[in-house]
């Protein structure tokens, strides 16, 4: 790195030293997030890899396959990602300062290039040693084919890190590799045939339970290499401003993160409508229902690429919840995962439900009730998800030969659970005064995760619901739709 | 048409508006002037039923102000900061959808919505979305928001934000024309421009 560079980035890391009082308790902080979240997840997940259900979907023939779609949709992802939000990125002003300069550019984003391809790649390699070490643990592999495949998640990671740069450095082209990417690794997952013609079949023949270590490494190893020597090409074609406009995005979503303000965080990341504008989405003449019902349809169609993820997000969740029914399936797992995806899924259909409640909130503007407007603003995102998780759910039920009544009814109490936590998300509001009380206890402070609770609350009573429902458990489902009725009508009440 | 008489809030011991009256009958513009901080945007809340003030009584055509009431919700239209906007619907979407939801007849609510655009001088950026739009821009469309509908009582605060003088001098053209159709305009203000232009009686809360 360039020693005015490096100058700069000192100066602004000292803007604010801590005391070693602050040190300390960063510390503290860290051993105890460390000690009470994440070694026991870490160990559940470690359990559940090492339990006969999981060894066995560990060593089973779909195990290769599935390593196939998830690199393709982790690549296609980082390509995605990186369009909004890339590695290559320095807090707004030193963005702004540096970039003005004649330094290269290759040479000040190198650090947080790196930094952020470090996070990637050591996420891939613990996936990959999770899966190496819990078949190793079994005798299923050996030290040899541990070692290839730890390998393979360094090289997934390298590469999904370049794969983020060229989104932020290409964002144009991005979407239309992210989507080819996309397309080769389902075909590759469901056709064998194809997985040595691609980087993503690569990694599923590289797979431990795919008899070993094979010359597919080292393609990865070759394909790696090759991309990682194109990075510096990649970093010099960054515009500085759209480096400005990522960094000042990311500093703002930052901020209300850290408050706890995930929907307005959220909103700094919301894709915005170009497409459309001639398509007139309201008219005069239609019933009110129809005229909320066409309004948030096109509304949702001017940001297409939202609608789609939306909708694929729902048909996982409805796919998921199919499975979920099916005999010796990990029904709780899968179905909180549905509920996961269906909120998620919402997000991008209920604009208008976000839009009621800003309006419930503030002086009259249109001529309807609150409660009406809010209902009519609940009617695209309650067709769109009875429509995508019912289809879903029949193709997944008919595919895996599993009885179709129980998952449909299933999906339909998921996607009314789902809009619900849609609906109180969005009414919100402020973090209530009393949830700031300091709750303390032996292992910490406890209030820190009631704030973190209450942020997530609506996708983790979703979730919650979900896999309550798909455990069988109706008792714990009707418990927390009551829950989420309870929030809401109290949030409804408390809106002005 | 509104009777103030002797409003004040205060809030933990701190006042936000003393105590005040002021009358506006049908027809007129009650203009409310004073610093930053003498509580214009509070009275206004209080109008808009909103707030509720700690002493004094207002009346809307002789009734207590109830924002909840319908028949008070028809009467009365605010504008006391931006209004929430929808990110996935043009300018002339959002006006149309305010117009349909307050007037029965199709072909009314759309010449409605079509006139005040036009009459703001939004009609070349109808087909704008309004992250589209420049501040100025985003005030017009605010206000034609609060305008395409019916009413009898008009409440805006500092409608002049954010706009340079040529557009002041049409949201004046704009409201005298209200007013002079009927209507209670209660407006506060720091521009000489809105005030000159439309005030028939102004409440100075500096001097109150």
């Amino acid at each position: 790195m360039n020693g005015r560079s490096q100058a700069a980035q000192r100066i602004w890391r000292a803007r604010r030293p801590r005391s070693t009082g602050d040190r300390l308790f960063l510390a503290y902080m860290i051993m105890m997030v460390a000690l009470v979240v994440v070694a026991p997840i870490l160990r559940a997940i470690w359990l559940s890899a090492t339990s006969a259900a999981g060894i066995a979907l560990l060593a089973s023939p779909v195990a290769p396959a599935v390593a196939v779609l998830v690199t393709a949709v982790l690549w296609a992802s980082a390509l995605l990602l990186g369009r909004d939000r890339g590695p290559a990125l320095l807090p707004p002003f030193l963005a702004h300062a540096l970039g003005t300069s004649d330094l290269s550019r290759s040479d000040l984003l190198r650090l947080p290039l790196l930094r952020a391809g470090a996070i990637v790649t050591a996420v891939t390699t613990s996936a990959a040693t999770l899966v190496g070490g819990s078949l190793a643990s079994q005798g299923i592999i050996g030290a040899l084919a541990l070692g290839v495949f730890v390998l393979t998640g360094v090289l997934v990671g390298v590469i999904a890190a370049v794969a983020w740069l060229a989104g932020q450095a290409l964002p144009r082209v991005a979407v239309p590799i992210a989507l080819g990417v996309l397309v080769l690794g389902v075909l590759a997952a469901f056709v064998p045939a194809v997985q040595p013609f691609t980087p993503w079949g690569w990694v599923g023949l590289a797979y431990p339970s795919s008899g070993g270590p094979t010359p597919a490494v080292v393609g990865l190893v070759i394909l790696a290499a090759g991309l990682v020597a194109l990075v510096p090409v990649l970093l010099n074609r960054l515009h500085l401003a759209e480096l400005i406009a990522q960094a000042a995005r990311w500093e703002s979503a930052s901020t209300f993160a850290a408050s706890l303000d995930l929907s307005t965080a959220a909103a700094a990341y919301r894709q915005r409508p170009r497409l459309g504008r001639r398509l007139r989405a309201v008219r005069a003449g239609r019933p009110l229902w129809a005229t909320f019902l066409v309004r948030d349809a096109i509304g949702a169609l001017r940001t297409p690429g939202r609608l789609v993820v939306g909708a694929l997000a729902l048909a996982a969740a409805g796919t998921l919840l199919a499975l979920a029914f099916a005999p010796a399936a990990p029904g709780w797992l899968l179905g909180a995962l549905a509920g996961l995806l269906a909120f998620a899924g919402l997000g991008p259909l209920t604009d208008g439900i976000r839009h009621a409640a800003s309006v419930a909130s503030d002086l009259p503007l249109y001529g309807i009730g609150d409660a009406h407007l809010l209902a009519g603003h609940a009617l695209f995102p309650l067709v769109v998800l009875v429509v995508v998780l019912l289809a879903a759910v029949t193709v997944c039920a008919v595919v895996v030969g599993v009885a179709s009544l129980s998952p449909a009814l299933g999906s339909l109490a998921l996607g009314v659970v789902a809009l619900l936590a849609r609906i109180d998300d969005a009414l919100k509001g402020p973090m209530p005064p009393a949830l700031l009380t300091p709750v303390p206890t032996p292992a910490g402070d406890l209030g820190a995760a009631a704030r973190a609770a209450w942020s997530v609350d609506g996708v983790l009573l979703a979730a919650g619901a979900s896999a309550a429902l798909a455990a069988g458990s109706p008792i714990l489902l009707i418990v927390t739709a009551a829950i989420l009725v309870g929030v809401g009508v109290n949030r409804w009440r408390h809106r002005r | 048409m509104i009777a103030v008489d002797e409003v004040g809030v205060v809030v933990s011991g701190v006042t936000l508006l003393a105590p005040v009256s002021a009358a506006a009958p049908a027809g007129s513009a009650l203009i409310v002037r004073g610093r930053n901080g003498t509580g214009k945007s509070t009275l206004l809340r209080v109008l808009a039923g909103v707030r509720r003030p700690s002493t004094g009584v207002v009346r809307v055509a002789g009734e207590a102000v109830a924002e909840r009431d319908r028949g008070f919700r028809r009467r009365v239209a605010a504008m006391i900061g931006l209004p929430p906007m929808a990110p996935d619907l043009t300018v002339l979407d959002h006006v149309t959808l305010v117009a349909t939801t307050w007037l029965d007849d199709p072909r009314a609510a759309e010449e409605l919505a079509r006139a005040v655009v036009v009459e703001l001088g939004l009609d070349g950026l109808a087909e704008r979305f309004p992250h589209e739009l420049s501040s100025g821009q985003t005030q017009l469309l605010g206000l034609a928001l609060v305008l395409a509908r019916p009413f009898e009582v008009l409440i805006l605060d500092e409608p002049e934000q954010r706009l340079d003088p040529e557009h002041v001098e049409s949201v004046v053209r704009v409201l005298r024309a209200r007013r002079d159709a009927g209507a209670t305009l209660v407006i506060a203000t720091h521009s000489a421009v809105l005030a000159d232009g439309l005030a028939d009686r102004t409440l100075d809360l500096d001097a109150a």
